[in-house]
């Protein structure tokens, strides 16, 4: 285990640096200026382009960016922000983003595992029907209409939480966003967490446990969960990550400094800031692949069937 | 004390007029018969069908009848000066006091001056097509690179989810800047940003449900048997895995839609005047609460194709899988 | 199973304990839309007017503008004008950095210094083109010293600076961002490129200081500067600013008290006004805010053998009807525009006529008549032998509703107008745009530009051989000979030749149809009891809240 572990941490690191490299060719080879380009002549840009050392054969330039990230800096930008450290500005960003994010996973896990179980309890009867409509409505509307909809009646027709994020009242006013964010979150985990359970619940251990006299909770517990528990975990760890980056409409109407929106600003503000672009491209990667071998060793952990070390083939 | 019941010739009549020789016997029909019959016996998936066709139906037919085309801005002159028919709620011929009385807007008109009927069905068409053609190509690939993975295992798995994780962790935002150098801006570029974006959930699902089955004993005594790997993960597996797959398909079809809305936002979607539901929804949701009847026709039509395509799926499901009770 | 819901409630807990709960929504607060985030707070830096504002909330330079646009002391108590217009003396007054230092003489030559070397988009406006001031392109390029620019300080109250040439608005000027000041000592205390990115590393001498700031952040706090040198005559306690995009939300904002002044476009508008409570809130200000059409006419631009031809530009030009685009999409109350100046800007000192005073001084080259704009364009297809022209139109898609609305009515009209001409729609980011726009790939390009300074000649500098903020690839020896003899040349001593002059300029562009221009922008404000007070300019800084009582 321990093994499997070390090597997947190790195929991990590697993986980043791979993902490190592309993306740095990618960002360098894409065209546009990396500066305000407004009122800039062609020697002024030349000798933009000569102090970012942009004139450098680019494995050289890469070297120096990963000596750079080894120091641990993300360097300055380069046309966002005047050219500000990057770090304290991402840590911030990553901070409001992540807790935002982690309080609809949490919203979206509870509700979207009851809302599953209790449809596939029922299946075929009336709260079934009302479950699946409920996760519809979560698919087919918008996470930042309904976003909007909680401003209109929870912040202006009833005026109780905040109308704009506040940093001061933090977790108060996260709950709206995160809300709205976790809607999508409730009805996917709800609709797989119901089709697994009832794949498992028509499976013959579950027959057998019947028969030997397990019901209720202890059953859907011990034998049902466990097993419908493999493909809702594939679908949770993506999210995880989906909703750290993917609030940037709602980041944008509610006025939170997160990730997305500075995702934003890096490729479509006033020039592309060359290395805003890629210490979010190198954080999100870490975050995406970091949330894989979590799941990858949690598949060991719920499914013991699934071998972990020696894999013929 | 105790009586103890004695039955009696009496308790028993003979029914009369039965066949009771003759069981039920069903003719021997073949897998996809029988999902055939299966799925058209549910009601749930037939209203899906329904509900979906209708909308279809719309898509191809309203544009064609509507009086309207969808880039056409319909104003009026009064004294010289131009007045644009915009922001009009619905309305019928004669039913409005208004300079353009004598039109009919089933949905109102949006805030440039156009027929949002026409272009409600106008969009919902090219957002149809998008998905459509984008998740089915989706659909192969990313099934197969899933199946192929997750069924040899070792290495081989190692290479292909490596390739996964580098591809799916570059920022999507990122890939689509790049991609649109290259390509122009317009519907082609939104189906293959979601080529490159959407195959590799779809392969997750296929390579997990994979990984559940290939320890199954049904397919150990097919490789037992000296069933080729080919066979095993095609004729196997695949059949076992379509249930999740044609769910994550569903599920896969508003991604497509909203992935195409975020798309026009940023620029590299669809070029207007044209229009999607996605950019439809879009424009309607910059006057949500003024003018809330704009974003109404395309969200329902949305949440309509949605239902649709979930009964579908769900119908789908329950008939494909032969291991369910009811079959 | 239950270790999971444990921890995750664990952190929950961490959550709510790491923040507290003070209530920041006083009632001394003013709390303020901002259409966009901010640039930057480094002057030198800046290139919008959001930013623009935000710097002058907190630094007062040698002047400032009055309620009504003038140019009245701030820092420079007074001023002396040598006699041939070229000397500047300022005489600064007893004021006070907020951690104490004194405002210096030498902090304004160190910054204007500065800005020479470090400003990318504004280092034009110390050059010949605007201030004149002595050495300004040459240390600019890098060709001369830093110490050579015209600008010294005899003592620590006294400045002095050296034109090359009299400027007639130079005390207007002064109220530009760029000429603000910046403490020697402060900057050079910091670490490289942190100057301006938080309340801690910016130090203010204006009428209010930064409490809370993160660059790119959607709420910004400030608070009143009690070391400010006029603070017994600052009202105002606190100024919040909101960061809002869209337009629906900033009304429901303003009427749930969430935002006292908000700035609303298009169907809000329209909503507001229809609403008796809502309306008498209602504020139009006009901007000096150009919006206009550029064509590109390089050669080496795949479709610009055809926009090459003056003759299909006129009949783009004459075949839109720019008062339906203001009253049917814009519709908050921006003007509609036939020069290439735009409408209540810049009033002549001596009449006191704003410089477009006459809307249809150069109608027959812009105007909305399709008999002309066909006859342009018949002249357009026998020149070029060609029927139809597929003309691409680009425009950058963060600018709002608006220009996407205006855009849309401008292919109708002009494919309505002009029979064989197609426009195709090209939204893209700002950062593709700009980079199209700079490079000469596109044939048109709606566009707009705001105002740096009180003159004609902040957009007339726009058209010449050099100015190249939108190259239409254009050149006329004419046009810019007399543009340098505004700027520099013999007639920037002569007020009412220069003036005259300008007209001239204008119709030499105009009668080429370099641009097309459509409209003069406003902004439909929503501005509360609270918000009364604050005032309003078309010019650099859009609004001051010094004087909110």
């Amino acid at each position: 285990m321990t093994k499997y572990i070390t090597k997947r941490i190790l195929m991990a690191l590697l993986t980043l640096f791979i993902i490190t490299f592309v993306l740095f060719v990618l960002i360098r080879i894409m065209p546009g200026n990396p500066f305000p380009v407004e009122r800039m002549s062609a020697e002024m840009i030349l000798q933009k382009r000569l102090e970012l050392g942009l004139d450098k054969p680019i494995l050289v330039q890469f070297k120096d960016y990963l000596s750079m990230l080894m120091s641990g800096s993300f360097g300055n930008g380069t046309s966002l922000y005047n050219g500000a450290p990057i770090k304290p500005i991402l840590l911030k960003c990553l901070e409001n983003s992540f807790r935002i994010g982690v309080l609809s996973i949490f919203f979206g896990t509870i509700v979207g595992l009851l809302i599953g179980i209790v449809a596939a309890i029922n299946r075929g009867k009336f709260l079934d029907g009302l479950c699946t409509i409920v996760s519809i409505l979560g698919v087919c509307i918008p996470s930042y209409v309904f976003m909007i909809f909680l401003q209109y009646f929870f912040s202006y027709k009833i005026p109780f939480f905040p109308y704009f994020f506040d940093s001061s009242r933090f977790l108060f006013s996260s709950i709206m966003p995160a809300l709205s964010l976790s809607l999508l979150a409730i009805s996917i985990i709800a609709r797989f967490t119901r089709n697994e359970m009832i794949e498992v619940m028509n499976s013959d251990y579950v027959k057998l446990a019947e028969a030997k006299g397990v019901y209720g909770w202890e059953l859907i517990r011990k034998h049902i969960l466990r097993n419908a528990l493999i493909p809702i975990v594939t679908v949770i760890a993506p999210l995880v990550v989906d909703l750290l980056t993917g609030a940037m409409v709602i980041e944008k109407i509610y006025g939170i400094n997160g990730v997305g929106k500075l995702m934003v600003d890096a490729i479509a503000g006033q020039g592309v800031d060359y290395n805003y672009v890629l210490a979010l491209g190198i954080v999100f990667s870490a975050l995406y692949i970091g949330a894989m071998l979590v799941l990858d060793i949690l598949y060991g952990i719920i499914d013991p069937r699934i071998s972990l070390t020696a894999k013929d083939g | 004390m105790e009586k103890i019941y004695t039955p009696s010739q009496d308790d028993f009549e003979f029914i009369e007029g039965r066949n009771i020789e003759v069981d039920t016997n069903f003719a021997s029909q073949g897998y996809w018969r029988g999902v055939f019959v299966h799925f058209t016996k549910n009601k749930f998936a037939m209203t899906g069908v329904i509900l979906v066709t209708v909308i279809m139906l719309f898509a191809i037919f309203a544009p064609v009848f509507s009086s309207y085309t969808y880039q056409e801005i319909i104003s009026a002159n009064v004294d010289g000066k131009e007045i644009v028919a915009k922001s009009l709620s619905p309305q019928f011929a004669g039913s409005a006091e208004n300079l353009f009385a004598d039109k009919t807007f089933i949905f109102g008109t949006d805030d440039v001056g156009r027929d949002l009927w026409t272009r409600t069905w106008q969009g919902a068409r090219v957002s149809l097509i998008i998905a459509f053609v984008a998740i089915f190509i989706d659909m192969l690939i990313g099934t197969s690179y899933g199946l192929i993975s997750g069924y040899f295992g070792g290495r081989v798995d190692d290479i292909l989810q490596r390739f996964i994780e580098i591809a799916g962790s570059i920022p999507t935002l990122v890939i689509i800047s790049i991609l649109a150098i290259f390509m122009d801006k317009g519907i082609g570029l939104v189906i293959a940003s979601l080529l490159i974006t959407e195959w590799i959930g779809m392969s997750k699902i296929a390579r997990a449900e994979c990984l559940k089955l290939k320890e199954r004993e049904y397919v150990l005594a097919s490789r037992t048997l000296g069933a080729g790997s080919f066979h095993i993960i095609f004729k196997q597996i695949l059949p076992n895995t379509i249930g999740p797959i044609i769910t994550q398909v569903m599920f896969s079809i508003p991604v497509a839609i909203f992935t195409e809305a975020f798309l026009s936002f940023v620029g590299v979607g669809i070029v207007l005047p044209q229009c999607s539901i996605g950019s439809l929804i879009e424009a309607g949701f910059g006057n949500i609460t003024i003018l809330p009847y704009q974003i109404l026709p395309p969200i329902s039509v949305l949440a309509i194709l949605m239902l649709g395509f979930n009964l579908i799926g769900d119908g789908f499901r329950e008939a494909l899988a032969p291991k369910l009770e009811d079959m | 199973m239950k270790k999971i819901l444990m921890l995750t409630l664990l952190i929950l807990a961490a959550m709510v304990t790491g923040c507290g709960n003070d209530d920041s929504a006083a009632d001394d607060t003013l709390k303020v839309m901002l259409g966009s985030n901010v640039v930057s707070l480094d002057a030198s830096q800046a290139t919008d007017s959001v930013s623009f504002e935000l710097i002058a909330d907190c630094i007062d330079g040698l002047t400032q503008l009055d309620s009504h646009g003038k140019a009245i002391p701030a820092v420079a108590e007074s001023f002396e004008v040598s006699e041939d217009g070229k000397t500047y003396t300022f005489h600064l007054r007893d004021a006070k950095w907020a951690n104490g230092d004194e405002v210096t003489a030498e902090d304004f030559v160190f910054a204007w210094r500065r800005h020479c070397l470090e400003s990318t988009k504004y280092a034009y406006i110390m050059g010949s083109t605007v201030a004149n001031i002595k050495n300004a392109d040459a240390v600019t390029k890098k060709e001369a010293a830093p110490e050579t620019l015209g600008v010294s300080a005899p003592d620590s109250k006294t400045l002095v600076v050296e034109l090359d040439a009299p400027v007639s608005f130079f005390p207007a000027l002064m109220t530009f961002p760029a000429f603000y000041p910046v403490n020697e000592k402060f900057y050079n205390s910091l670490a490289a490129g942190t100057y301006g990115t938080s309340p801690e590393t910016f130090l203010s001498n204006g009428a209010f200081m930064l409490t809370e700031y993160l660059p790119g952040s959607a709420n910004i706090q400030l608070k009143k500067n009690d070391s400010y040198w006029n603070a017994s005559n600052v009202a105002l306690k606190n100024l919040q600013y909101q960061v809002v995009s869209s337009s629906d939300n900033a009304l429901t904002a303003f009427k749930n008290g969430t935002l006292n002044l908000a700035t609303v476009n298009g169907n809000q508008v329209e909503s507001v006004k229809n609403d008796a409570d809502l309306s008498k809130n209602l504020e139009i200000t006009p901007t000096g805010l150009l919006e206009y059409l550029s064509f590109n006419q390089d050669p080496k631009n795949h479709h610009a053998g055809a926009l090459a031809n003056v003759n299909l530009r006129l009949a783009i030009s004459n075949a839109i009807d720019r008062e339906s685009l203001v009253n049917n999409y814009v519709t908050n109350g921006s003007i509609a525009t036939y020069t290439a100046i735009p409408v209540n800007f810049a009033a002549n000192a001596e009449t006191g006529k704003f410089f477009a005073e006459d809307q249809k001084q150069f109608s027959e080259y812009v105007s909305f008549d399709v008999e002309k704009a066909q006859r342009f364009l018949d002249a357009a297809k026998s020149e070029l032998g060609k029927d139809t022209f597929d003309l691409d139109i680009i425009y950058a898609n963060d600018g709002g509703d608006t220009v996407i609305k205006v855009v849309q009515a401008i292919k109708e009209q002009v494919e309505k107008n002009l029979p064989g001409v197609t426009l195709n729609l090209q939204p893209m980011p700002k950062a593709e745009y700009l980079d199209r726009v700079t490079t000469n790939s596109y044939d048109i390009a709606i566009t707009n530009w705001a105002p740096d300074y009180d003159d004609p000649m902040t957009f007339l500098t726009l058209w010449t051989t050099e100015g190249c903020e939108i190259c239409e690839h254009w050149s006329n020896a004419d046009y810019d000979k007399i543009i340098a003899d505004c700027t520099s040349g013999e007639l920037a001593t002569n007020y009412s030749e220069r003036w005259s002059a300008m007209y001239d300029a204008e119709e030499i562009l105009l009668r080429n149809a370099v641009i097309a221009p459509l409209y003069t922008g406003a902004n439909a404000n929503l501005v509360s009891e609270k918000a009364k007070g604050v005032e309003f300019h078309s010019v650099a800084i859009e609004r001051v809240y010094k004087n909110v009582k």
